[in-house]
């Protein structure tokens, strides 16, 4: 018993004797040191400050300096020189020497800034005039689970297509008739867009002029080809047409084609100077009509004449000629998107061409 | 017993003052940002096949990382016309402790070009955005097929059996064309281009036509991309 309770004295004031002695060291006299490193991390608790001086920052402890570092950066920003800043517990990340602290704990500093571009919403869109009418493609996307809605509708507000899909989304749809049409992509309350689709046929012509109504003129000089555009008409309702084509007024009467996405009447003048007879038989000598339907460009012969022989060229392929011999094809079927047509007189100067592309644009 | 509660006490002390020091004095840890970025290319290398694939390309533009995006195109072998995902984009996303580590790879577009020795070359133009301002490591390599037929006929096989399609030097991994023998990686003449007017950074790479993808290496990350 006595000897336990010697062996407890003893033990108690040796732990006594070591408390007093190792008290001395953090409270005191002895506060831990501040590690220099160039990369590493660490935390301080106790009464340390940082001062940035012109070429290097110290950590201080009371009036001691306890370490330096290259430069001191709180939460991602630089201190001035000058600058004193502290709190407790500070956090400190130093790397390639430079002291990066933190009073809030976290992660400490971030390398490397984000660089990937999210916006909340995208859409692309592509368009394909090789395929019938024009076939748009359209990709939409928000980044949150939406519904997409998609509506288009023509020159007179009508509703052609109406379609909604979860994001991401891809929508496909033609447009059969040429024309400008408005679409609107809708997905509240991320995404709400207007585009204008513009489907349409582009004519690059020598010696040709396009009309989208009679023309009676006699233009011989400069135009041997006229181009009479009627897909309005068939978009407006009607059923047939009657064309003007000459100063007698001879006219040709088109009946509406169906699922057509354009269609054109093409009358050419094959003589520059002929004293035709009272100007009745001008533009008449070649007169075809150029149909874009879902198949392709169509030509079709309505009416021929002439006292010159000609050639009607599609594509750079002869398929008809007159008063001479060779192919007498009365219908050429071409492919998307493109068609050319060339007619070739006895009279060189009439020689007229006219190519056709669709086009399927938006913006 | 007095002496026994001296004792108590006198250890109480010195726990409070061991605790008291241990906690005043800093537990370094070492920061190295060399070895996060090592994982960090690590981990994306090891997750790149299995990544979400995405032909949308608006999809690819809201999604916030780790996505890929493909093109799909048809091949025709002799034994018919299969579908192949051809790898165009990426971006990557991984974090490691103080480090972001961040991809985004575009291709804008391929073109035919001619080098100064007349080798006709497929242009590949990239775009690059990077996290980091430096690519230490980058280097740029073009799988040429020993044999292009046989390579396509080996492909046309994997789909026949896998019966989905499968992307290019993505899928059947990277290695495993090396490994196949099919495949050749030669080096690819390249160059980074800062366009200040757009901030973007331009990669382009000349491989040669034959050339299914190629191959943009941030060591140990190797990222396949081909041309539509």
């Amino acid at each position: 018993m006595i000897a336990l309770r010697d062996i407890l004295i003893f033990a108690g004031l040796a732990a006594l004797a070591a408390a007093v002695i190792a008290s001395l060291f953090p409270a005191g006299e002895g506060v831990s040191a501040v590690p220099a490193c160039s990369d590493c991390a660490f935390k301080l608790t106790g009464g340390y400050w940082i001062r940035q001086y012109g070429n290097y920052a110290s950590f201080h402890h009371g009036t001691r300096e306890m370490a330096r570092y290259g430069w001191a950066y709180i939460d991602g920003f630089p201190l001035r020189i000058g600058e004193i800043m502290g709190c407790d517990p500070m956090y400190v990340h130093v790397l390639d020497g430079i002291a990066y602290v933190s009073c809030s704990g976290g992660d400490g500093p971030t390398f490397g800034r984000g660089v990937l571009n999210s916006p909340p919403w995208a859409v692309f869109i592509s368009a394909d005039p090789s395929r019938p009418g024009c076939t748009y493609v359209i990709n939409a996307a928000v980044n949150e689970s939406a519904t997409i809605q998609l509506y288009v509708y023509d020159e007179s507000g009508r509703l052609v297509y109406s379609a909604s899909s979860p994001s991401p989304a891809t929508f496909t749809f033609s447009l059969p008739v040429a024309g400008t049409y408005r679409m609107r992509i809708y997905a509240p309350p991320l995404l709400d867009q207007w585009y204008t689709l513009q489907a349409r046929v582009s004519i690059t012509a020598s010696k040709a002029a396009v009309y989208t109504s009679d023309n009676t003129q006699d233009l011989r000089s400069s135009i041997s080809l006229k181009i009479f555009d009627l897909t309005d008409y068939w978009k407006r309702g009607y059923t047939s047409v009657t064309v003007r084509i000459n100063p007698a007024g001879a006219s040709f009467t088109l009946t509406a084609p169906p699922n057509a996405f354009a269609d054109y009447l093409l009358a050419w003048e094959d003589c520059r100077s002929c004293p035709c007879d009272a100007t009745q038989d001008l533009y008449k000598d070649q007169v075809w009509r150029l149909t874009f339907t879902p198949s392709g460009p169509v030509l079709t012969r309505i009416h021929s004449q002439g006292g010159y022989w000609h050639e009607v060229y599609a594509d750079g392929r002869l398929i008809y000629t007159w008063k001479k011999s060779g192919p007498k094809n009365d219908r050429y079927t071409g492919t998307d998107p493109t068609i050319s047509v060339r007619f070739v007189s006895e009279d060189s100067s009439m020689n007229a061409e006219a190519t056709f592309t669709k086009i399927c644009a938006w913006r | 017993m007095w002496s026994a509660a001296y004792g108590l006490i006198a250890l109480a002390v010195v726990a409070f003052v061991t605790l008291y020091a241990a906690m005043h004095t800093p537990n370094v840890a070492s920061a190295n940002l060399a070895d996060q970025l090592y994982n960090a290319k690590k981990w994306t290398a090891g997750n790149l096949t299995s990544l979400p694939r995405t032909d949308n390309p608006a999809h690819f533009a809201v999604s916030s990382g780790n996505i890929v995006e493909v093109k799909v195109v048809n091949i025709a072998v002799s034994g018919g016309t299969f579908p192949v995902q051809l790898p165009t984009g990426y971006k990557l996303s991984a974090k490691s402790d103080n480090l972001l580590y961040e991809l985004y790879l575009n291709i804008i577009s391929c073109k035919p070009a001619t080098l100064h020795g007349g080798a006709a070359v497929t242009l590949y133009v990239v775009e690059l955005r990077h996290s980091l301002s430096q690519l230490p490591w980058l280097e740029v390599y073009a799988a040429v097929p020993r044999n292009v037929t046989r390579y396509y006929s080996w492909l046309y096989n994997l789909y026949t059996v896998w019966g989905r399609p499968l992307a290019v030097g993505l899928d059947p991994r990277v290695g495993a064309d090396v490994n196949a023998g099919l495949v050749e990686l030669v080096k690819a003449e390249w160059a980074l281009v800062y366009d200040a007017a757009s901030g973007t950074t331009k990669l382009y790479a000349a491989a040669p036509p034959s050339a299914p993808y190629i191959l943009v290496v941030d060591y140990p990350l190797a990222i396949p991309l081909a041309c539509p």
